[in-house]
């Protein structure tokens, strides 16, 4: 899942200033779960913004709406026909959702009041792992399920650098060292002959930006098909 | 409230299926004209039923399981007792032109004629007594029972239109075919008051009465002294309280002969109890064989009994233990072994009729051979507790509507049930010791025929409604679910679990706290409770109100509903309040709304959570929400200390 957290609220009042007629738009998937932009958030962050410009002494309408996914355009749809009546939209769904959005409605603003921060996990107790850099070429098969590209700060592929102690990484006492993790891991599953190969390089060409996928003609459904 | 599949299962052990969750909430909050309102939906006799009901409820209360059941007849006595001066006559719907006889004015007869007034019919009630209600008045002694509480009932039945014609005697006065040309329908609810005597020797002597016509005198007022030493030979409920009446005249050595064993007796086991405490001594296993005397009886023979067979259910066989015979003193004995229906003085139409005089009903609609009459309650059954009573009455009005209207008949399904608690959930659940009935001593009950229990302060009312576990009224989840497991991490009893594809929360476990719907990031859980909606009502409701009486400036106040219904009616005036099921339902959200209205304060009452909470952990929860609202109200630059935390003690 994409998991994002929430601007400061300065930062979203400083983006909304010309506005008194704002659409705050929540997202129910991702970012509903990581527990940022769902319809609970939405209804908070209106409130905040009413108050706030109340609390100046001005008059705003702010409205709230949470659809399915904003990065569906079936989903955005639904919010379509109506969004000609808001100045702008705030929406809470991940970068993607926004780009969406603005993408769909061409003619109103869409501002992001979330900043994106990875493709991660839960771990049950509320908090969230980046686990996935999406770089395109996935070496899990070599690491035992643990991911160095995006676990590790200098995203090394064979091995820990000379910064890790105690397990820990130099970067922060906070971040496990992935390359211990590895191990760890490969360990366990009475692998770790096989952290003696080297992993080679990898190919960065398909982390290319902007990345593009297309699911294939076979797979598509028939009315789709050209 | 949402309208739910499973019903708790104190509603569904009620042969009436009687709300009485509904109720009990209702005083739990204080709102006792709502709770009665709730019961006399589906009961008449509140007042009785709330004094001598042979509470199924109470036994299939899941309290239980906790501690100790709810005493949710007290409470029904004490809804009907503190609203008897209350008005509140319903009115029916429609009328219709039919006119419809009930025979028979018992708590049966009285009911079917509550119902079909309610209907639209025009119903006369006959009577051959002089007096409305049956047994409840000339079978049950003043001091379970005192006569001008079924007065209030039968008041309350009469008031909203029903017709009552005493001392008319069906086979003497009037008969079937003479009320059919007058009427459409005609309900025989004759009761079940003919004495069964002992195959003995010696029942002829005088000195031997009946428990009927006993408990008929006394309950006429007069005041007989029996002897120093009296049996009485039974142990349902009139063989009990045939006792309790004997010691109350006077007699010293009162014995109760039974010939099965405490378990099999159909007297509640509270009555036993309290006899016993009296004074009552009680013989089981005993059967009389003789009564002995010159001139009156003075020696009842009884001999042991011992099971038949392995079998020890309730009507397993018994035989005689050999050379186990012995005597008691009696200067009088009480004969309370059974009763059957007279039913005798039908003459004119041939009803079909089984053993010992009942009339044979196609089933529980009551309808028998002849078109137009139907029968229930002790006529049909044999003697059966008030609840039952009540129950056939009101299934017969209701197959006297749809036979009159040509309705089809009513499919009769057995209601869903709840399922018990978790072990692991009945553990955490706080105990908390149900409420004791205020009641005489012994020594002032036995001088008099005073009403024994004494029924419940508000205190005590409202504590122990406190008590019930709302059973259903928990969380429910809707198809909005992200599948974030939120609710899984905070419910504080371990209810919801990860589904295949989204939470799932068991009804039948969920206490209904609320925490998980505070805190769903999706706003996918509602409270049956007191759902979303309803909750946005209560405050939009109160900030209107708060607005037009002080437009200079208001402020809002959420308490724990819990704790303001025990405070002093009338308190609340002058206040922008909001009652909550539980503080930690109040969200964060609902904190900075009235903000939003123009609010100038908004505080909540700790005295109402700052002992142990009835839910587990809601404190934790309380100042989470306050906290996350100080920081939008910070800001947005309302000032975080707008919103604060007060107690008025």
């Amino acid at each position: 899942m994409i998991v994002a957290e929430i601007k400061p609220f300065e930062e979203i009042k400083d983006l909304l200033k010309n506005y008194k007629n704002i659409l705050v738009v929540g997202c129910g998937t991702c970012m509903a779960v990581c527990m940022s932009g769902g319809k609970r958030q939405v209804e908070l962050l209106a409130s905040a913004l009413r108050l706030s410009k109340k609390a100046e002494g001005q008059e705003v309408s702010v409205a709230e709406k949470t659809i399915g996914r904003q990065c569906e355009p079936k989903f955005v749809d639904q919010i379509k026909d109506g969004a000609s009546k808001y100045e702008v939209i705030l929406s809470m769904g991940c970068g993607a959702g926004v780009q969406e959005i603005a993408e769909r409605l061409k003619n109103i603003p869409v501002l992001p009041a979330m900043n994106t921060s990875f493709i991660g996990a839960s771990d049950g107790e509320g908090n969230f792992l980046e686990m996935c850099a999406a770089c395109g070429d996935c070496i899990l098969p070599l690491t035992g399920g643990i991911c160095p590209v995006a676990r590790c700060p200098k995203g090394l592929l064979n091995g820990p650098c000379g910064g890790t102690k105690n397990g820990k990484c130099e970067v922060s006492q906070d971040i496990p060292c992935a390359w211990v993790l590895i191990y760890e891991r490969m360990k366990e599953l009475g692998r770790l002959d096989d952290l003696k190969k080297e992993i080679g390089a990898k190919k960065w060409s398909k982390n290319q930006r902007p990345g593009k996928y297309s699911v294939k003609e076979e797979e598509k459904e028939p009315a789709s098909i050209k | 409230m949402k309208s739910i599949s499973a019903m708790p299962p104190c509603q569904a052990a009620c042969p009436i299926h009687t709300d009485v969750r509904g109720y009990v909430s209702a005083i739990s909050k204080g709102e006792i004209e709502n709770a009665i309102k709730i019961i006399r939906q589906v009961n008449p006799f509140p007042a009785v039923c709330g004094r001598i009901c042979t509470r199924a409820c109470e036994s299939a209360c899941r309290r239980a399981q906790v501690d100790e059941p709810i005493a949710i007849a007290s409470l029904k006595r004490f809804a009907a007792d503190q609203t008897k001066d209350l008005k509140i006559i319903p009115k029916p719907g429609t009328y219709y032109d039919e006119r419809i006889a009930v025979i028979g004015g018992g708590p049966c007869g009285l009911t079917a004629a509550h119902d079909l007034t309610l209907l639209g019919y025009k119903v006369t009630v006959f009577e051959a007594n002089k007096g409305l209600g049956g047994m409840l008045t000339r079978g049950i002694p003043e001091y379970r029972l005192p006569k001008s509480v079924v007065k209030e009932d039968i008041d309350f039945i009469l008031s909203i239109g029903v017709e009552a014609v005493t001392g008319m005697s069906l086979g003497r006065d009037f008969t079937i075919e003479g009320l059919l040309k007058e009427y459409q329908a005609v309900f025989l609810a004759l009761g079940s008051e003919r004495s069964v005597f002992p195959k003995c020797k010696g029942i002829e002597l005088p000195g031997i009465i009946t428990a009927v016509e006993f408990l008929k005198q006394i309950g006429q007022g007069g005041r007989p002294h029996l002897g120093e030493s009296v049996v009485i030979v039974g142990g349902g409920h009139t063989a009990i309280d045939a006792a309790r009446t004997c010691l109350r005249l006077g007699s010293s050595d009162v014995t109760v002969v039974y010939r099965r064993t405490l378990k099999e007796m159909p007297a509640s086991k509270t009555e036993v109890e309290e006899a016993e405490h009296e004074g009552v001594k009680i013989i089981y296993l005993t059967s009389p064989v003789q009564f002995l005397g010159g001139g009156k009886v003075e020696k009842v023979r009884c001999v042991k009994m011992k099971p038949a067979g392995k079998d020890l259910s309730r009507r397993s066989k018994l035989m005689p233990v050999e050379n186990s015979e012995f005597e008691i003193k009696a200067d009088a004995v009480i004969l309370a072994i059974g009763y059957n229906p007279k039913t005798d003085r039908i003459k004119d139409v041939e009803l079909i009729s089984g053993k010992s005089g009942t009339i044979v009903v196609k089933d529980e609609t009551g309808i028998t051979n002849i078109k137009g009459v139907f029968a229930g309650g002790d006529v049909v059954s044999g003697p059966v507790s008030v609840i039952h009573a009540i129950a056939s009455g009101k299934k017969a009005a209701d197959s006297i509507h749809r036979y009159l209207r040509n309705l089809p008949s009513k499919e009769v399904e057995d209601p869903m049930v709840l399922s018990p608690l978790d072990e692991k959930i009945a553990n955490l659940v706080l105990k908390a010791v149900r409420q004791k009935m205020p009641a005489l001593s012994v020594e002032e009950r036995i001088k008099s025929f005073n009403e024994v229990n004494l029924g419940y302060s508000r205190e005590q009312a409202i504590t122990e409604a406190q008590r019930c576990l709302n059973c259903g009224s928990g969380a429910v989840i809707s198809d909005e679910c992200v599948a974030c497991f939120n609710c899984v991490m905070v419910c504080p009893y371990g209810v919801p679990v990860a589904g295949e594809e989204k939470a799932k929360i068991d009804i039948s476990q969920c206490q209904a706290c609320g925490i998980c719907a505070a805190e769903c990031p999706a706003s996918a859980i509602d409270v049956r409770i007191e759902t979303k909606e309803e909750s946005r009502k209560k405050l939009e409701g109160a900030i209107k109100a708060a607005k037009e009486k002080s437009p200079g400036g208001f402020k809002i106040e959420f308490f724990c509903q819990y704790e303001e219904s025990l405070m002093p009616v009338g308190d609340k005036t002058g206040k922008h309040v909001i009652g909550k099921p539980c503080m930690a339902r109040v969200d964060v959200s609902q904190l900075i709304r009235p903000f939003e209205e123009g609010s100038i304060a908004v505080e909540i009452d700790k005295c109402g959570f700052h002992n142990e909470c009835r839910f587990k952990g809601c404190e934790k929860w309380i100042e989470k929400h306050i906290e996350s609202a100080r920081k939008i109200l910070e800001k947005s630059g309302i000032g975080a200390d707008k919103l604060r935390m007060v107690c008025k003690e």
